[in-house]
């Protein structure tokens, strides 16, 4: 526009200039007249011109001034917005969420030990105390009822806060979840096929398992997760050597048999005098693919704190691999941990029902794929197999007494699980399976379940 | 790490983590993206007020509500700029998507993330899977966008909203 008025005032000054120099030189008057004339019409034609161009100018001025006055109301706007969205009042720095599954087991071989169970029903509260730190929690209701006459627990899952100290990390304390395997951390039922996690990711990691502590984790942005720290671990004096009765008698009770199950703390006055520690790493720079280890030692105390017997270090160490080429969604996870100076404890009660196992171990692939997708639902059939043996090893063991006693259950097994996941949407799940063992086939049995996540 | 002499550790590392600002973590400006994705252009803000019938056409389009008729656009030579904000889980996720003039996805940057999961949508090589896509691509996490397991919903919402961006695009700036 500037550039547009400098050559019109250029090109009206030489044009007044020839006419001023006209009027000194010109001596034929009539050609002299026409020419002024001439003139005339032109120095008119420009100053209409030139009026033009000022209003036009006024106008593009009217029209910025208009768009600085939109993009301050605009900037006001936004910033009005953001406030709300980081929330003023407490509501706004409040989350809440939750998920649960109601399932049913039907035992292929013994039809009279069928159940249906409210299986979880869990709440999560999360409350922002500012833009670095978060507070999040989960209570859990187990089996609908938990009463003293009840075989249902209360318990609060996790209940931790987290402050993000820089780009690259923060920091967390209280009770929180263990970043092992595939699902500890990421437990909802819409995360996983089948009614019931798989075993491994029960029995040999001891999902949903938590510890009290601190830690620090981050990410990096080539894609590489860690997580450390220091937390309580397990307490051997939590440990049943002797029991009576087998402790487990059908697949879904089969927790029972996984030693970290038995001796996990759960933060209930959990003995701290002992502690553990994790190194979890994790790398997600390739799309769809996510590759990770991890690893848990700690003191585990020992079986009778008054007895003179050696304490145990318990250490636990998995890596797991998923890839999801599109439909597809191929998982496995490989987890196993070790008990040591088992053996005095072990030779001081010969004969014992459950001694204690010095290794346990288990593994697992899976594949799914979506064979049908209409927005979002979809149906993804899948399959699993895995193996798992929570006393692959026992040290101490008195001569002429087996590790397990006649008719109790095998503490290993081989399982193929069949089933799938009919996702109504990506918060709400149908499940049906059926699950065949190798070894306990009296374990063999169908499920189905519906669980949801929001 | 004998005995409970290791809680020790805890008081200096409270100290440690005291010590950090009280703002959000920002990983990148604006400023900072606009250059990283359009180098040394000037940028000139696209005053952009979404009218009832935009949105529902946007909405249509994208199949994702739209919270806020502002958008947050700016235009370059050589393209457009957009500042936004997801919700990941619970809280905003502020990221940028930098257009080239077809409309075409030059780059997507991770401006603040403040949850304490998900942080992995940070990768440039999940981001990186967006780069080239327009207007039209179907964009669907699971299919031609590969998610990060473990930070679903962070991907999922990312992904929902540059699908509502480029559809934002195509009705509201490209007919200018």
């Amino acid at each position: 526009m500037t550039h547009r008025l400098a050559s019109f005032a250029l090109v009206f000054s030489a044009l007044v200039g020839c006419a001023a120099r006209a009027d000194e030189t010109a001596p034929p008057a009539a050609s002299a007249e026409a020419r002024a004339q001439s003139l005339e019409r032109k120095i008119e034609t420009l100053s209409r011109e030139l009026d033009a161009l000022k209003n036009e100018l006024k106008q593009v001025e009217n029209q910025n001034e208009a768009l600085a006055a939109q993009q301050q109301q605009q900037a006001v706007l936004a910033q009005q917005q953001s406030a709300v969205q980081n929330g003023g009042g407490p509501w706004d720095r409040l989350s809440l969420w939750g998920y649960g599954e109601v399932n049913y087991y039907h035992p292929q071989h013994r039809p009279e030990d069928t159940q249906a169970d409210l299986a979880r029903a869990v709440f999560g509260i999360g409350y922002r105390f500012g833009e670095r730190t978060v507070f999040n929690s989960e209570y859990e209701v187990e089996h609908a009822v938990s009463s003293a006459d009840d075989p249902g627990e209360f318990e609060v899952e996790q209940f931790w806060v987290d402050h993000r100290f820089a780009d690259w990390g923060a920091v967390k304390a209280g009770l929180f979840l263990m970043p092992f395997g595939l699902l500890n951390e990421h437990h909802e039922p819409t995360n996983y096929y089948g009614v019931q996690r798989n075993f491994v990711e029960t029995l040999i990691i001891p999902s949903t398992w938590r510890e009290g502590g601190v830690g620090l984790h981050g990410d990096t942005v080539s894609g590489f997760g860690w997580d450390l720290g220091l937390t309580t671990g397990f307490d051997l004096s939590k440990y049943e050597l002797n029991p009576e009765t087998p402790l487990y008698g059908r697949a879904s009770e089969l927790k029972e048999a996984s030693p970290l199950q038995a001796t996990h703390q759960e933060l209930a006055l959990a003995n701290a005098q002992h502690l553990a520690q994790y190194l979890a790493l994790n790398y997600h720079g390739l799309p769809g693919f996510l590759f990770g280890a991890a690893v848990f030692t700690g003191n585990a105390g020992r079986v009778d704190r008054s007895a003179h017997l050696p304490d145990s270090r318990l250490t636990l160490w998995e890596a797991h691999a998923r890839w999801r080429p599109g439909r597809a969604d191929f998982a496995a996870v490989f987890a196993r941990g070790t008990l040591g100076d088992t053996a005095a404890t072990n030779a001081l009660n010969p004969g014992a029902s459950n001694p204690l196992p010095g290794s346990f171990f288990g593994y697992y692939v899976q594949g799914a794929y979506d064979v049908w997708r209409r927005d979002q639902t979809r149906l993804a059939p899948f399959l699993r197999w895995e193996r798992y043996n929570v006393g692959a090893s026992y040290a101490g063991l008195a001569a002429g007494f087996a590790a397990v006693p006649a008719g109790f259950p095998q503490p290993y097994d081989r399982v193929w699980t069949y089933g799938m996941n009919f996702y109504l949407n990506p918060h709400v799940v149908f499940k049906a399976d059926y699950q065949s063992f190798q070894n306990n086939a009296d374990f063999t049995r169908f499920d189905l379940g519906v669980g949801l996540n929001f | 790490m004998r005995g409970h002499g290791a809680w020790l550790w805890l008081p200096p590392l409270a100290v440690v983590a005291a010590y950090a600002p009280a703002q959000a973590v920002v990983y990148l400006t604006v400023e900072q993206a606009q250059k990283e994705m359009f180098g040394d252009e000037a940028l000139t803000p696209l005053p952009l007020v979404l009218s009832a019938a935009q949105i529902a056409a946007i909405e249509r389009d994208s199949g994702v509500k739209v919270a806020s008729p502002i958008v947050r656009v700016w235009k370059a030579p050589s393209g457009y700029f957009f500042a936004d904000a997801v919700i990941g889980k619970h809280d905003l996720i502020e990221y940028a998507v930098g257009l080239d003039a077809n409309g075409r996805v030059r780059g997507v940057e991770i401006l603040e993330y403040r949850e304490a999961y998900g942080g992995e949508v940070r990768n440039a090589a999940w981001r990186a899977q967006f780069d080239g896509k327009r207007h039209g691509d179907a964009l669907r996490l699971g299919e031609d966008i590969q998610g990060i397991s473990g930070a679903t919903l962070s991907c999922q919402h990312l992904t929902d909203g540059i699908r509502r961006l480029l559809a934002t695009y195509a009705v509201a700036i490209a007919p200018r």
